[in-house]
């Protein structure tokens, strides 16, 4: 056996770490080139993996459907660069590096958490490079963005207040209040707090908790233990599912309002707890208006039943229609130009279009447009919220979520 | 391209003192730390908090930091008092580390909770132009890996590594040789907390956000990774096992950029499956990692 000596350790593996960096030199110009780079972050795996993939295939149909067309920028075509966040923030950090510095984009769209949002954050500023996030937290577009940061979701804030008009107009007189230790849930929970004791109902207690523990018993207990007509939990799918289990098993009877990706998370909490601990939660999600033709033109693009409802990828649909809409306004891939037009195209004033193809026809022809999306109506405040998002509300029964109405805060 | 190199080394420098930390506490001292992450948490809100609420500049505050971190560490090993065995105390270890994590998430009023942290400073961030930035902090922070290469060698060959490794082989023995093993297994503690402390700090200038989610159980099994790829006890070794599993980590995402029927989809499920077959290989033909502790390295010769 040849002798192993550090010298030749230290050649083998630096060649063998070097090699997988050095490989993408080879299509490097090519990427550099006529194509439009696009860095999509999405949870592929982790706590919201579940939500990725859907977003991942909305992305790749948007720009399919743009190139088909003839792309952006006299012929120019979009070219993504999807990348799984794991659902944490480090490696969403590490993946934005990535998508400036390699693949030299200039605008990164997904972004589902709220984590995976401000870690990423601060780097496309100092880069000055266009952020799409998909996340609620207020604090994401909290002080100077210098106009590079943009969400495509309700404020959570927003979530807060509709939750709490829906639940004063149910006519509940008590309520008890869990909420997830979380960055988006919080500033929900605060405000839903806040508002329904304005209205003057009573909250009789109120408790954050931990993500992750085996067991929510003694939450439970002393939320539900104190009899409130109602309790509100605001928090994800695991919990969720822990926290109906022992209120079954503990046998209250308060009514119980929830979000959307924890009551029906696309049909899994029924299947997790069955349809008799489901029975009767009311549940709510920021949500594109179904009756829009925007949406119906994003549920037929993305080949699904017409009854099928998408939460978050219409917002990656109108995340990469907004940026190629945007870069030919400003005629230019370079985010410092085309971040500048955002408002532009997305508030108007112009022609309202609902179609990215037809809308980028509009700008090519020099016309002003307000593009509506699929996911909202696209309207943006100068800071980068989202506005004109609506909220849908359902209502579990028979194991099924039946729709009670959509409105907007 | 090349700063997103750049930038992976400035990672790979602050996950390599984090892996020469556990490699000096487990593989020189045999202590295990299982509450690595949380100490390595509590390393990097340290260092943020003494800046961003205390007022302290960056040097300090990364002092700051190592010093807490050393001493928190110090204290848990005293607690081998009662608990000297090595997996008792590896559970101690496992609860402190979870007790830091709930702290970060919990108390609001200091750690701003599941919200983190943002707009930590960064050493010489307003003096060092921001295109060039990455280049100084890779500079800064090869400078501390070499720093505590050198340090750590230093204690390995002295008489305190001598009975570092008394310890670790049979602490009776050691004390029956009139070695005070208890004040020995709190100053190996306290000094791989201090390292803690040090790449807790980086990372929290490296990613100028802090929150909980970064801190989670994964970053201990990398660091193990780092530690048994490298070679239990040799340092060098440690700081190239770190490299590997941080090119494995962050490589592989090049594959679907290189193999043009495998999408982001497959990759993601792939990645990992990829990573655990790396190392498992590497354990198969090489046990010992890529490099030997210093004692065994002489006797080999």
């Amino acid at each position: 056996m040849k002798k192993v000596t550090r010298r030749k350790v230290l050649k083998t593996l630096g060649a063998a770490a070097a090699a997988p960096f050095a490989a993408p030199f080879l299509n490097l110009a090519h990427a550099q080139g006529a194509t439009i780079p696009i860095g999509v972050a999405v949870p592929l795996t982790g706590n919201s993996g579940p939500y990725g993939p859907d977003m991942a295939e909305a992305a790749k149909r948007t720009a399919a459907r743009i190139n088909n067309a003839g792309g952006i920028l006299g012929g120019r075509k979009l070219e993504l660069f999807i990348e799984d966040t794991e659902s944490s923030a480090s490696v969403a950090a590490n993946l934005t590096q990535k998508f400036i510095n390699v693949h030299k984009a200039q605008s990164l769209v997904g972004y589902w958490g709220t984590p995976e949002g401000l870690s990423s954050r601060p780097i496309a500023i100092q880069n000055k490079v266009v952020l799409m996030v998909s996340s609620a937290a207020n604090a994401i577009t909290e002080g100077d963005t210098q106009g590079y940061v943009w969400r495509f979701q309700m404020k959570a804030t927003d979530w807060g207040i509709v939750i709490s008009r829906a639940a004063e107009k149910l006519g509940f007189k008590s309520f008890g209040i869990m909420g997830l230790q979380n960055a988006f849930v919080l500033p929900i929970m605060k405000v839903f707090e806040e508002r329904i004791t304005g209205a003057g109902r009573k909250v009789m207690d109120s408790l954050i908790y931990n993500p992750e523990q085996p067991s929510y018993r003694a939450e439970v207990e002393r939320i539900f233990g104190k009899k409130p007509e109602a309790v509100c939990c605001f928090g994800l799918l695991p919990d969720f599912v822990s926290i109906m289990r022992e209120v079954y098993r503990g046998g209250f009877d308060s009514k119980v309002i929830a979000l959307s990706i924890m009551a029906d998370a696309e049909g899994k909490f029924v299947q997790a707890v069955g349809p008799q601990v489901a029975e009767g939660i009311r549940h709510f999600q920021p949500m594109p208006d179904v009756s829009a033709s925007g949406y119906k033109k994003f549920v037929q693009l993305m080949g699904a039943p017409a009854d099928r409802l998408f939460l978050f990828p219409p917002n990656t649909h109108d995340q990469i229609a907004i940026t190629a809409l945007a870069m030919e306004k400003a005629k230019s891939p370079m985010a410092v130009d085309w971040s500048k037009q955002i408002i532009n195209v997305g508030n108007g004033p112009g022609e309202a279009v609902d179609d990215v193809v037809e809308a980028l026809k509009l700008v090519r022809a020099g016309k002003n447009v307000n593009f509506q999306g699929a996911g909202s109506s696209c309207d943006f405040t100068p800071n980068g919220d989202q506005i004109g998002r609506g909220m849908g509300q359902w209502i579990t029964k028979g194991g099924k979520s039946a729709f009670v109405e959509y409105v907007k805060p | 391209m090349i700063s997103f190199i750049v930038l992976m080394s400035i990672v790979i420098c602050f996950s390599a003192i984090l892996a020469l930390a556990l490699n000096f506490q487990w593989g020189l001292g045999g202590m295990v730390n299982f509450g690595l992450a949380g100490l390595y948490a509590l390393g990097a809100y340290a260092c943020a908090l003494l800046m961003l609420k205390g007022g302290f500049n960056t040097f300090f505050a990364t002092i700051g930091a190592m010093v807490i971190v050393g001493v928190i560490s110090g204290l848990v090993a005293f607690v081998t008092l009662r608990v000297a065995e090595e997996d008792y105390f590896a559970i101690v270890t496992l609860g402190v580390g979870e007790m830091l994590r709930l702290v970060a998430l919990n108390e609001d009023w200091l750690t701003r909770g599941a919200l983190g942290l943002s707009g930590i400073p960064r050493p010489f961030g307003e003096l060092v132009p921001a295109e060039y930035y990455a280049y100084f902090m890779l500079a800064i922070s090869a400078m501390l890996v070499a720093a505590t290469v050198w340090f750590l060698n230093r204690v390995a060959r002295s008489p305190f590594g001598r009975i570092m490794r008394a310890v670790r082989e049979d602490d009776v023995v050691a004390a029956t040789l009139g070695k005070y093993v208890l004040w020995a297994r709190v100053r190996i503690f306290a000094i791989g907390g201090a390292l803690i402390g040090l790449a807790g700090s980086l990372h929290a200038f490296y990613y100028q956000y802090i929150d909980p989610t970064q801190f989670s159980t994964i970053v201990i099994a990398y660091a193990f990774m780092a530690v048994i790829a490298g070679g239990r006890g040799a340092h060098a070794g440690t700081i190239i096992g770190a490299a590997v599993v941080m090119v494995l980590l962050e490589g592989s995402r090049f594959a679907k950029d290189i193999i043009p029927w495998l999408d982001s989809d497959q990759l993601s499920a792939i990645r990992i499956i990829i990573i655990g077959v790396g190392l498992i290989l590497l354990l198969i033909f090489r046990p010992q990692g890529f490099l030997r502790e210093y004692r065994l390295q002489v006797e080999l010769k």
